[in-house]
């Protein structure tokens, strides 16, 4: 018996009960769905945090106060607290001027957040940051309309705004935010840039902010300390390896402050590779726990599916004697019905992969960007397969022992 | 060991060549049992039951109801095992033979009529007489030209369609007997074949296992009708499961 023949067979039989098949399919659906669904927003998640938040400046680092591991618990957060200082820009010329493996180096202070007006339009909670100019190159900072600060906008303390695309669609519908003035804190300032617009992460807007130059934000905003201390952004000369670039800044840093070797690092340095190392860990462990439920979901409809095609066997013990007497053989009637269970299984993952497909559309469009890779929807249909034949074989295996005299007298 | 010869085609020639040098016949049962265990009770079915059919016999068994007729067509038709005893097939042990070996024999050597006709009710009538040859392995189109064949030549050219619900208890024993003829198998066993048949097809039927047995094959039928039982060339009588009577009528 060929195999078109048997899945014509297996087709026939599953579609002789349309309902209990579907019913039977119940579990493998949801758990496929669930799966696939689980799947696609890690994969959209990981997806997102690659390009949109490890991919910003990817060859640059930043110098800071604080670790990543001081954050780990709140006695290594107060040692930190104790232990590091804030970086001066004295630091930052110090490293500047001796720095053979870094192109560009820069400060950026800042992260307060006040209302912003125009004329009598307000819009609250704006985040404020101030940059030095070099950071536009750093940062690759796409200007739509008009330009950067320069450095002498910077050394005189400007009221020159660089703004996110917000800024100027939610105050200046009309479209002349350019050159005009905004305020903040009662203290105007001129216009001079406005960002490409950049959608949102997360749910965080990325177009709400106002850049200043870094010295006039510490001169207008409380000096460049505490929350608003300066942090160094870092780019690597092209042909350079980050790592050792990183490494050049660190000894530098620790030359700068004095740190006999062995003692820890009193400052912090972030790679992209570290954030989205850390995220990629988190999103594993994430994984793991999350598509173990969605998992036991797709066992359970394994356990359905063997179920049902016991039932199945027994139901046709005559039919299984009837073809045994006409010359079936084991591996024909075994062949039969384990492409049953992998036929009807292989139904209901590509079942809850098209509901997966559809939730994913629905979920993508209003909450959060989804992704079904090609390999998991190929995966999902085969392990799937997989799993109806493995729960077909005990059931097929039963069939196909049948004696064939005592398969012909059941009814 | 048992083997079958399976030429270019992959079809096999017919597996029984009449072993005239052991002096073994196709079929040979030797001190054949078949005991079922009821409870605490032992029921014989068959008791030490032996003969010899040779290739190309057509053979008539009789009896009463509940003799052991159909538990010995069983046998012979390699669905049922003996409890005690030998078979042999063509000089071969059946009990020695391997499940696939069985299945072939049954597929390709064997077509059994049953008395209860055993049809696939959710199967047309086609399908019904597909079967055997979709085990056998032919193609689609050879198949279907074959089974239509098969039920044109038992008068159900018109009805290939009807499932065997929708059949008459004449109607679906031609569609067992279309089966069982559809793969033209060397031996016919026939449990009944005419039980449920007017007069007319009867003869029809009759006429058709005798143009069968004139092309050489074996037919082996367990009747009632003295009718049928007359057209054979041997009629075996079985009462309690014992043989009474073994006896050349032609
Ligand atoms: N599976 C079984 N279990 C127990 N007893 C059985 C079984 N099959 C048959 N028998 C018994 O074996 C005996 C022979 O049965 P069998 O079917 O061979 O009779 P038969 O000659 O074909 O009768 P009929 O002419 O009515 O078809 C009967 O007494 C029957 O009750
Ligand atoms: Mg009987």
């Amino acid at each position: 018996m060929n195999l078109a023949e048997t899945l014509k067979l297996a087709l026939a039989s599953i579609m002789a009960h349309k309902l209990r098949s579907f019913l039977t399919l119940l579990g493998m659906i949801i758990g496929m769905t669930a799966f696939m669904v689980v799947l696609s927003l890690l994969q959209g998640f990981s997806a997102y945090v690659d390009e949109k938040i490890a991919g910003i400046g990817s060859s640059s680092f930043t110098v800071q106060r604080f670790n990543f591991e001081d954050f780990k618990d709140t006695d290594s957060i107060a040692a930190a607290q104790r232990r590091n200082k804030e970086l001066t820009f004295d630091e930052l010329d110090f490293i500047k001027e001796r720095a053979q493996l870094v192109s560009y180096i820069g400060a950026k202070a800042g992260n307060t957040s006040r209302d912003v007006r125009y004329g009598t339009e307000t819009l609250a909670e704006v985040s404020i940051t101030g940059a030095e100019p070099v950071i536009g190159i750093i940062d690759n900072i796409d200007v739509e309309y008009g330009r950067y600060f320069t450095e002498s906008e910077n050394n005189n303390s400007m009221r020159v705004a660089f703004v996110g695309s917000d800024i100027s669609t939610k105050l200046f519908p009309q479209g002349d935010a350019l050159g005009n003035e905004i305020m903040i804190s009662g203290i105007p300032y001129r216009i001079i840039g406005i960002q490409v617009a950049k959608g949102t992460v997360f749910g965080q807007p990325r177009d709400n902010f106002v850049q200043l130059p870094i010295k006039t934000f510490g001169a207008n905003f409380g000096g460049l300390k505490w929350q608003r201390a300066p942090y160094f952004v870092v780019m690597a000369k092209d042909g350079v390896k980050m790592a050792d670039a990183v490494d050049e800044v660190r000894t530098l840093m620790r030359i700068k402050r004095k740190l006999p070797t062995g003692e820890k690092d009193n400052f912090g340095i972030v790679t992209p590779d570290a954030i989205s190392g850390l995220i990629g860990s988190f999103t594993r462990a994430f994984s793991i726990v999350i598509l173990f439920v969605p998992g036991i979901a797709l066992m359970v409809g394994a356990i359905v599916i063997m179920n049902i095609m016991l039932v199945a066997v027994t139901e046709r013990t005559k039919e299984i004697g009837i073809r045994k007497s006409l010359g079936a053989r084991q591996a024909d009637i075994l062949r039969q019905f384990l492409f049953e269970s992998g036929l009807l299984s292989a139904i209901g993952g590509l079942m809850g992969l098209i509901l997966a497909f559809v939730l994913g559309i629905i979920i993508t469009k209003f909450v959060f960007p989804t992704k079904i890779p090609w390999w998991a929807a190929v995966i999902a249909i085969s392990v799937s397969a997989a799993v109806g034949i493995l729960a077909g074989l005990f059931p097929a295996w039963k069939a196909a022992k049948l004696d064939p005299i005592e398969a012909l007298r059941a009814d | 060991m048992y083997r079958f010869m399976e030429n270019e085609n992959g079809n096999s020639e017919p597996a029984f060549q009449p072993q005239t040098s052991t002096g073994e016949g196709l079929i040979t049962m030797k001190n054949i049992w078949k005991t079922y265990q009821m409870g605490v009770e032992e029921l014989h079915a068959l008791r030490d039951v032996t003969f010899r059919v040779n290739k190309g016999e057509y053979l008539a068994i009789i009896g009463p109801s509940g003799s052991g007729k159909s538990t010995l067509m069983n046998l012979i038709g390699c669905l049922d095992s003996p409890s005690k005893g030998e078979y042999w097939i063509n000089g071969n042990l059946v009990s020695k033979m391997t499940d696939d070996e069985l299945a072939h024999i049954r597929n390709k050597e064997i077509g059994f009529v049953f008395q209860t006709f055993n049809l696939l009710a959710r199967a047309t009538a086609l399908h019904n007489v597909e079967l055997p040859l979709i085990y056998a392995g032919m193609r689609a189109g050879e198949r279907n030209e074959k089974a239509q064949a098969a039920l044109a030549s038992v008068e159900l050219g018109d009805r290939v369609g009807h499932k065997p619900n929708e059949l008459s208890g004449g109607q679906r024993q031609r569609v067992a007997i279309a089966r069982a003829l559809v793969n033209h198998p060397s031996i016919l066993l026939a449990d009944e074949p005419t039980g449920a048949l007017d007069s007319k097809t009867s003869v029809e039927i009759m006429a058709l296992f005798e143009k069968l047995h004139a092309e050489g094959n074996t037919i082996i039928v367990v009747t009632h009708e003295h009718e049928v039982a007359e057209r054979a060339h041997r009629v075996i009588t079985i009462r309690d499961g014992q043989i009474e009577k073994d006896e050349k009528i032609r």
